[in-house]
């Protein structure tokens, strides 16, 4: 690597995975930009009723 | 890189979330959120608790952005939020590192004729089923037949097929639809996730219709592999009832009567099975669409022929393009605990990769100096929101403000239309200061979303943020009484009235700082441990490995390929290399450790090192003690070396032992001791590392028989290829019962397995040269670790994790956190993720090390008061009180601040009344139901 | 308003009851509004003399949810 780094990063999609590699990075000292195709973030687990095995809701 | 920011036609800085203008709106699409089964109006917010809770306008279902008409929702607005001229926008940003999640789309069986998903009413896919179980779905969760119809039907049409519906008696799920399929589709691939959901949806169902409902889930294999998941599936057999049928169903016939479904399947036995349901759910599996294919080749990363981001088992979140990282479902099929296992190991990979500029971007806020308002008398300041007209619509709200000036202590009382705006904040600040209040009450929305908002607030006016009390006239109140608005203003004066009472009573509070040593102690030098001290170190922090035995690396030694098909040596060794190399690692071999003080931010571990004991100070903890395979004596192990496990059978391939040339005829056993009464759980590896192995062998000499005897083949994700590819290479697969297992007879010149073949339905004798028994995965079930650290095992010996599905690498104990095959038995690229997301988790709290403070609301201990009877010290979950073990008061009650999480148990069970929680102390929550006492 | 005005105090745990009760707002749900809620950070909270308290103070009944 030549060119000189940029402390943030970009995480691409607002689902489950998304948002918790975002908030990880944000928590550790890196500025995160979050990109979400939709108007709200959230994916796919906020669409689910119940989650298994402990049957907790999704939401 | 180049991002593309679609226009929301809504102001984000004024949308309050209100819903007047759904009210009106003539333009309606399919509400994708409910899976299409039923409509929403153009300008929408996709459910209730999205974030942001701002609304948006879908432009090509608005009658005013396609057609010019219409305009009403900028009308009725109260907020002025509605913009039509809102354009795309094209944003550059300078990135280091890129992650990608984008997810995955539910398979589409509309192409499928035999189920006929697109025609038949009461067909219907599994997430369709999710949201008409779901209490915010379009049904409230009723469950019924003909679910796409609108609840109150106008088509003529409609209203006929209404008539028919019904509460569903029969339903029946059909398995790997759209996965582990060739021929309708092009998925060879296991969707991993589609027999747990199933399961799931059954049970939900029966808990919603009662007893009556006959649940039946039609599969090829049962595939739950998942930590507490072997569980879940056999009570939903025997608590729960639900009928699992091995079958492929061909085809479905709608009777045109009543919209029933018959179907027709051949039983275990080879019988034709008629049957009639109410509903048939399929199962979808999950795929990458075509959008997010296009969309990986403008990234220019690889791709499995099924569209997976192509990932090694040792970077198992690295993409083929240097700085970007993968997670997700994108990175292969996977449930929510790996995905969240994911996230935090994509994040830990992006980060390794920035390690230098770390904190160079971030901003910190500048504070306000805080105002000393000890002993000064309250001067309170009360703040009532119209919330547009959410409020104010119901609620006289001038008059409650009127009502709020006269209380005791007040000293303004002010109207504002959205408190929350960025200008009413402003005001509030300039308020503060100019009448000099101390105490702050807001009467609008919810403490649960505004409380931070307002508390920041406080703190910029130079207030302490817990001067502040909040009550909720909108959610409690307008909301839910819109149609008596003179009873909701009297509600709001009460309330108004009992926030007022306990903010007098408010005290500023301090939140502790927590001290972080910035050093980790890992316990266990395997896959996991190592990953995730190389990651810790990476970051700069000193990372120490405690392994007992004398060398690093674990079960992972014994290794001889992924399910890849890499090294696992070669890479390996270059693991323990880096470690050993890396400055910032100090390793500890044969070492054990003794005990643990301390808690997050400050342990201090006993090890012992060969007979000398040393003590080590780390902020941080990461337990990583994996598990081994079981020893046993089934099936002969142990009494003729032709009969040998998995590990040893690796050893052969990896030292090129000259006996594996003299195979002719070899097989294996699967589920030796796993999915069974006295371990209820699989241990998720060895169907993959079986069939691996067994085409291994083949390789060597296709002329050899290989055999595999078990019990449902579970190679989820695209492990399912390699399944596929062992039937190509001629694998013989033979299932057995658990309650029928093989018999193993040693004789002179092999060893001969009986078992039934469910195919035949008799007995078979097989003779083989070498048979390998795939061994279960045990914990080493460490209760005095679990012990120091105050974590739990669940009945296996297993680490009981924070959170099943959210904190999967860490523990409810702050500051602990796990990884690797002790948590669960794991394959080498799920420990290595594991290793990843715990270091993660970890680096939040490291990074903090200069501003993690405890919560200002815990509890203290009035020691003049304390009787020393211990109540709160057994009662508390957190373990935060103890005994002081010295000073003035020694042998009273202390709590630690930095392990109370501020529940208050130990206030309300102190028989002297000696504890006081802050923020709730007794006397607050007494003034509150004083004042209601009063009347307004 | 013939019938009596009643009153019910309720005491929400934080982190359930009280969020359900914001949710049942959120979905315009109606129910009659004799309630009063004192949030508490956990159901651990409560006190028996909170119950009482609230009694003597004229409550009708108390409810408490966690």
């Amino acid at each position: 690597m030549e060119s000189k780094k940029t402390g943030s990063v970009v995480v691409i999609g607002g689902g489950i995975s998304g948002m918790l590699s975002a908030l990880d990075l944000a928590n550790s000292g890196f500025y995160v930009y979050l990109v979400e195709k939709g108007p709200s973030i959230g994916g796919v687990m906020a669409q689910l009723d119940k989650t298994f095995p402990t049957n907790d809701c999704a939401m | 890189m180049e991002i593309l920011k679609k226009p929301r036609y809504v102001r984000e800085d004024r949308c309050i979330a209100c819903g007047a203008c759904t009210e009106k709106c003539p333009g309606k699409f399919d509400d994708g959120y409910n899976a299409d089964l039923k409509t929403r109006t153009a300008i929408y917010v996709e459910y209730p608790q999205a974030v942001p809770l701002k609304y948006a306008i879908n432009p090509d279902a608005c009658l005013k952005l396609t057609k010019d008409k219409c305009g009403t929702c900028q009308e009725v607005c109260p907020a002025d939020a509605i913009d039509y001229t809102m354009t795309e926008e094209k944003i550059t940003i300078d990135t280091g590192s890129i992650i990608l999640a984008p997810g995955f789309k539910p398979f589409d069986p509309s192409r499928f004729d035999n189920y006929q998903y697109a025609k038949f009413a009461n067909v219907v896919t599994s997430m369709e089923f999710e949201r008409l179980l779901s209490a915010t779905g379009p049904t409230m969760g009723h469950v019924t037949t003909f679910p796409k119809l609108p609840a109150k039907p106008k088509k003529k049409k409609d209203k006929l097929l209404a008539e028919k519906r019904k509460d569903p008696k029969k339903i029946a799920w059909f398995q790997c639809v759209g996965s582990r399929d060739v021929n309708k589709c092009d998925n060879p691939y296991c969707s991993s996730v589609c027999c747990m959901y199933a399961v799931k949806e059954a049970i939900i169902a029966k808990e919603h219709a009662g007893k009556d409902l006959d649940c039946a889930i039609f599969f090829m294999d049962m595939r739950t592999p998942g930590k507490e998941f072997e569980k879940y599936y056999q009570n939903a057999k025997d608590k729960h009832g639900i009928n699992f049928i091995r079958s492929r169903v061909h085809s479905v016939v709608e009777d045109s009567e009543t919209g029933d479904l018959h179907i027709q399947y051949a039983d275990e036995m080879g019988q034709i099975v008629r049957e009639t349901y109410d509903m048939i759910v399929l199962s979808v599996g999950l795929e990458i669409s075509a959008e997010t294919r296009a969309f990986a080749e403008k990234f220019n990363i690889d791709l499995t022929e099924s569209g997976f981001a192509k990932t090694g088992s040792f970077e198992p979140v690295t993409t083929s393009r240097d700085g970007i990282y993968v997670s997700g479902v994108f990175n292969n099929p996977k449930d929510i605990p790996e995905s969240v296992l994911d996230a935090s190991a994509a994040a830990s990979a992006a980060g390794d990769a920035l390690a230098e500029v770390r904190n160079t971007l971030t901003k910190e806020i500048p504070a306000v100096p805080e105002t000393n308002v000890t002993g000064d008398r309250p001067a309170i300041g009360v703040f009532i929101c119209d919330c547009g007209s959410n409020i104010a619509g119901v609620v006289d709200c001038p008059n409650v403000t009127e009502y709020a000036a006269t209380l005791p202590y007040v000293t303004v009382a002010e109207e504002t239309t959205y408190a929350c705006s960025q200008d009413a904040q402003d005001k509030m600040v300039e308020i503060i200061k100019e009448k000099g209040l101390n105490r702050i009450v807001v009467a609008a929305c919810t403490p649960k979303t505004h409380e931070p908002l307002f508390q920041e607030t406080l703190k910029s006016a130079g207030l302490n943020k817990y001067l502040f009390e909040m009550t909720n006239i909108r959610n409690h109140n307008s909301w839910v009484h819109k149609n008596n608005p003179d009873i909701a203003t009297e509600k709001a004066k009460d309330l108004v009235r009992m926030a007022v009472a306990k903010a007098g009573l408010a005290q500023p509070l301090k939140e502790e700082k927590i001290q972080v040593n910035a050093s980790v102690m890992v316990v266990g030098g395997g896959l996991a441990g190592m990953v995730a001290a190389r990651s810790l170190a990476s970051q700069g922090y000193e990372t120490h490995i405690i392994e007992k035995k004398d060398t690093l690396g674990g079960e992972a030694l014994k290794l001889w390929k992924t399910a890849q098909g890499e090294d696992v040596q070669q890479h390996l060794s270059a693991l323990i290399k880096e470690v050993q190399a890396s400055d910032k690692i100090v390793v500890h071999t044969n070492t054990t450790l003794e005990g643990v003080d301390g808690f997050v931010g400050n342990f201090v571990s006993k090890l012992n090192t060969d007979g000398n004991t040393t003590e080590l100070e780390h902020g941080i903890a990461v337990l990583a003690t994996g598990a081994k395979a079981l020893e046993t004596t089934e099936y002969s192990l142990g009494q003729d070396d032709r009969i040998i496990p998995t590990l040893e059978l690796d050893r052969m391939f990896k030292d090129n032992d000259p006996k594996l040339d003299q195979v002719q005829s070899a097989l294996f056993i699967q589920c030796v001791g796993s999915r069974e009464p006295e371990r209820p759980y699989c241990s998720r590896v060895c169907c993959t590392h079986s069939v691996e192995n067994a085409i291994a062998l083949k390789e060597k000499n296709p002329d050899m028989d290989v055999f595999i005897l078990y019990r449902d083949i579970r190679t989820y994700g695209e492990r399912e290829l390699l399944y596929k590819k062992a039937r190509e290479k001629g694998v013989i697969f033979i299932r057995y019962e658990v309650t029928d297992k093989p018999q193993v007879k040693v004789e002179k010149d092999h060893v001969a397995v009986t078992v039934k073949d469910h195919v035949l339905n008799q007995p078979v004798t097989i003779q083989a040269d070498l048979v390998t028994l795939a061994t279960a995965l045990v914990p080493r079930k460490d209760e005095r670790l679990a012990n120091f650290f105050k974590v739990p095992l669940n009945d296996e010996g297993f680490f009981v994790e924070k959170h099943a599905k959210l904190g999967p690498a860490e523990f409810a104990t702050d500051g602990v956190f796990v990884a690797g095959s002790g948590h669960y038995p794991k394959p080498v690229n799920e420990a290595i993720t594991q290793g990843r997301a715990a270091a993660s988790r970890a680096l939040t709290l490291l990074a903090k090390k200069d501003s993690l403070f405890t919560s200002g609301t815990i509890a203290s201990v009035d020691v003049e008061k304390c009787s020393a009877c211990g109540v709160c010290v057994s009662i508390c979950p957190y373990n935060a009180p103890a005994f002081m073990t010295e000073g003035r008061f020694e042998g009273k009650a202390d709590v630690n601040p930095v392990l109370c999480k501020g529940c208050g148990l130990c206030v309300a069970s102190c028989r002297s009344g000696a504890i006081h929680l802050r923020g709730f102390d007794t006397n607050q929550i007494f003034s509150q139901i004083f004042a209601l006492g009063e009347t307004a | 308003m013939t019938e009596k005005n009643i009153k019910i105090v309720s005491f929400l745990c934080n982190w359930c009851s009280y969020g359900a009760a914001d949710l049942a707002g959120v979905s315009r749900m109606e129910y009659p509004a004799d309630i009063r809620v004192i949030r508490i950070p956990c159901s651990g909270r409560m006190s028996p003399k909170f119950i009482l308290s609230a009694l003597r103070e004229g409550a009708d009944a108390v409810w408490v949810s966690g």
